[in-house]
């Protein structure tokens, strides 16, 4: 099943006089349970095409379909509920909020929900990434890859449908790296989840089923990995 | 609705204590202004209080005075019946005649003062030593008089050369007078008329008669209701509370311009955190409420610290200013109270709103570029 389907994205930026395509014209299509990766030098629009996909930003022309809804126009209110329901995020700087325990940074985006069924749910997460011995630790008692197990696991809190990591192992050692990119594999296969990974290490490619290289906004060559 | 508010309140809460100092701070601003603006009005409160419990007594008399501005020097007994026929069945009338003569205690000089003559003072006056009536002869001096010149009941004064005995003194304002009684004096006319009724309203409804019976053809009599002038200073007590208060909230809007100061800076080294909250799917609305948490937060701490302060303030105004620590929980106090606390939290919900949007419409992709 097709979870994202864009078709022709272009962003354009006005500076100054001058227009710069952050994206020239990219299709990317992403099935259910895929791990992908989108890899490129710094400017080729890696960033914006993930911000794109995860209904952050809007392509000045082309098409973002999720789950076969036209989701390219909709407005602020919308794109946040809806992100809210099928999209999960994972950030480079783990991006935790220092004040709340673990088990409160999972439950932060359904936080103002009240559901009580939310920290029941929080606290499975954590225990399968393997934090079950750190559920009221603050984020500053925590370990990189343990504050990036917590992120991982805040992605899920709203099982979404993808989720969208920006350098998830960028601040991280090559062996946490390998444990967090099991994760995602983990995820990917067993929970259908779809991922996607901007990032500049050789390592996750290890593990996506396919790899896409974007150069100046445009996508180059793409490789599939075995499966 | 309402129960989204307590998840938010959390981490309203829990980002509030991240920079303990600055937020103390912040609510002290707001302590202050509570504090200011309360104990002023308590102390407002009480001033006006001692002071009609001071006057309390005098709002259901009137005074009938002739008009000298018509050349009407004294009142008739034509004048009196009149006053009597408007006054109410149970009203006390006092007809009062002068006249000024030389007076000399103990032997001094002589010094001309008024004499004042009363049928019946025990109406007027109460005996604070000796007796009031029967009053047939002698005289009875205020307790002004008697300490000044050391008089006692019993000791002579002279007026005009003859020896008159003091029989009693009277604490009842004014207490400076020398009283002799009506039948001693020859002249026929009366200087001033008291009616003393049993409320103020009486009293008011009175003075109206007079004026209409005797102000008839001519303005005969100038009636001086002092309930009216009791009414007056009242309503100036409550300009000057106003006054008071009014400049105590200057302090409040300080104390909302350091909130606005540290929720802005909140906003900006928080930037990121907010980006991922709208990221992961908070709307506008709810990073919105999160922050003005935060501000009410903020207001409701400095507030409830105020009000508690402010109690002890007023205590020791009350204790002080009416000698009763307890008037403290009267109602006009609770009011000023309310209010400081009121006005404290929204102080600080007003100062919240420019962070507050600030940080709602921040674009998330902008806040995470970093």
């Amino acid at each position: 099943m097709t979870v994202i389907d864009a078709q022709g994205l272009v962003k354009r930026y006005r500076t100054g006089g001058q227009t710069l395509y952050a994206l020239a014209g990219i299709d990317f299509t992403l099935e259910a349970g895929e791990f992908v990766s989108i890899m490129g030098p710094s400017g080729s629009g890696k960033t914006t095409l993930l911000n794109i996909l995860g209904l952050l930003d809007t392509p000045t022309e082309g098409t973002v379909l999720l789950e076969g809804q036209d989701v390219t126009g909709l407005g602020d209110s919308k794109r946040t509920a809806l992100r809210k329901q099928t999209i999960g995020f994972v950030f480079q700087h783990f991006y935790l909020l220092p004040t709340l325990t673990a088990v409160e940074n999972v439950e932060v985006p359904l936080l103002l929900d009240s559901d009580p069924k939310v920290k029941k749910r929080a606290r499975t997460l954590l225990e399968r990434l393997g934090l079950g011995d750190r559920l009221g630790h603050k984020p500053d008692e925590l370990s990189g890859g343990q504050k990036q197990r917590v992120a991982i696991a805040r992605s899920l809190i709203n099982s979404p449908k993808v989720v969208l990591a920006d350098e998830p192992t960028g601040n991280l050692d090559s062996e946490t790296g390998r444990q967090i990119l099991d994760e995602f594999q983990r995820i990917a296969d067993e929970d259908d989840v779809a991922i996607v990974a901007v990032t500049h290490d050789d390592l996750v490619n290890e593990y996506v089923d396919r790899t896409v290289h974007l150069v100046d906004g445009t996508i180059g060559r793409e490789r599939k990995n075995g499966g | 609705m309402a129960g989204r508010f307590f998840p938010a309140a959390l981490m309203a809460r829990r980002n509030l204590t991240r920079t303990k100092m600055r937020s103390l701070l912040a609510s002290l601003g707001i302590v202050i202004g509570v504090v200011a603006i309360a104990s002023l009005g308590m102390f407002g409160v009480a001033l006006q209080y001692s002071f009609t419990q001071n006057l309390g007594n005098v709002g259901n008399q009137l005074t009938v005075y002739p008009n000298s501005g018509e050349n009407i020097t004294e009142l008739t007994e034509r004048d009196i019946r009149s006053i009597r026929r408007e006054a109410s069945p149970t009203a006390t009338v006092s007809p009062v005649k002068t006249r000024v003569e030389p007076v000399s205690y103990n032997r001094e000089d002589a010094v001309r003062e008024t004499i004042y003559g009363v049928e019946n003072p025990a109406e007027l006056y109460e005996a604070k030593e000796g007796r009031v009536s029967p009053f047939r002869s002698g005289a009875l001096v205020g307790s002004n008089v008697a300490e000044e010149h050391d008089l006692h009941p019993g000791s002579q004064i002279t007026v005009n050369g003859t020896s008159v005995r003091i029989r009693a003194f009277f604490s009842t304002n004014p207490d400076n007078r020398i009283i002799m009684p009506a039948t001693s004096f020859s002249q026929r006319g009366y200087s001033e008329v008291y009616v003393i009724e049993s409320t103020g309203t009486r009293a008011n409804e009175t003075a109206m008669g007079i004026r209409d019976a005797l102000n008839d053809r001519e303005e005969r009599v100038f009636v001086q209701e002092l309930g009216s002038l009791v009414d007056t200073i009242e309503e100036q007590f409550q300009i000057i509370n106003t006054v008071l208060a009014g400049i105590a909230s200057i302090s409040l809007l300080v104390a909302g311009i350091s909130i606005l100061n540290v929720m802005l800076m909140s906003t900006v080294e928080r930037r990121e955190e907010i980006g991922v909250l709208r990221a992961v799917g908070y709307q506008k609305r709810d990073v919105l409420k999160v922050m003005l948490m935060e501000a009410t937060l903020l207001g409701f701490l400095g507030g409830v610290a105020g009000v508690i302060l402010s109690l002890g303030a007023g205590l020791a105004i009350n204790h002080y200013a009416v000698g009763d620590a307890m008037a403290v929980f009267r109602l006009p106090n609770a009011w000023y109270v309310g209010a400081a606390f009121s006005f404290g939290v929204l102080t600080s919900i007003v100062s919240g709103l420019y962070p507050a949007w600030k940080a709602a419409s921040e674009e998330p992709v902008d806040a995470l570029r970093g």
